[in-house]
């Protein structure tokens, strides 16, 4: 579906191939995996925490343009559900074919309701998706 | 509060410097290179996932 999915520590990429080789949890992994050994990317992103020298669970979507588009920031001892990651990048595709349109709180998937913002809108949220 | 963080995590809607990191690549079994300039290139989204540090559980 056009997109790189690029995982990141600050392993270096040797370390990544002994996890990868050695956890049977990972079997399955398709995805490059990244090395930020610098810890240089990490820094840019606001992820890289001085107090452990470790990145905090970050999460980027760059469009095709280089923007960013979306970024989402867990402490270590939360781990990200993949369906929100999904469900943002889905909105993502559909908006940047759409651009007048708005994805609101409960879009899920293609063919759910969208907004489009207008004078017409402005206090009639609940009617344009009950409709 | 005065300061504006300028990183990236904190600036939605900025554009994102090129950047080129060293892979590992399970797919290939082989090292390789990732650079956001050859993805945006190849008309690619890009989805970055960082994590804390290989061998860990979450």
């Amino acid at each position: 579906m056009g997109a790189e999915v690029l995982t990141v520590s600050r392993d270096t990429k040797f370390v990544h191939l002994a996890w990868q080789r050695e956890e049977k949890q990972l079997a399955s992994v398709k995805f490059p995996m990244g090395s930020d050994a610098t810890g240089k990317l990490s820094r840019m992103f606001g992820v890289y925490d001085e107090a452990t020298g470790l990145s905090l669970r970050g999460t980027f979507i760059i469009s095709p343009e280089g923007k960013l588009m979306n970024s989402e920031i867990n402490y270590y001892n939360l781990g990200r559900n993949i369906d929100e990651l999904m469900r943002k990048f889905k909105a993502n595709l559909h908006l940047a074919q759409y651009t007048d349109e708005a994805c609101p709180v409960k879009w899920n998937d293609e063919g759910d309701k969208t907004l489009k913002p207008s004078a017409k809108l402005v206090g009639r949220v609940h009617e344009a998706l009950s409709k | 509060m005065s300061e504006t963080c300028t990183c990236l995590g904190c600036n939605v809607g900025a554009t994102v410097p090129d950047f080129t990191l060293e892979t590992f690549e399970p797919s290939k079994g082989d090292f390789g290179e990732v650079s956001l300039e050859t993805l945006r290139k190849k008309k690619m989204w890009t989805i970055l996932f960082f994590y804390p540090a290989d061998f860990t559980f979450v």
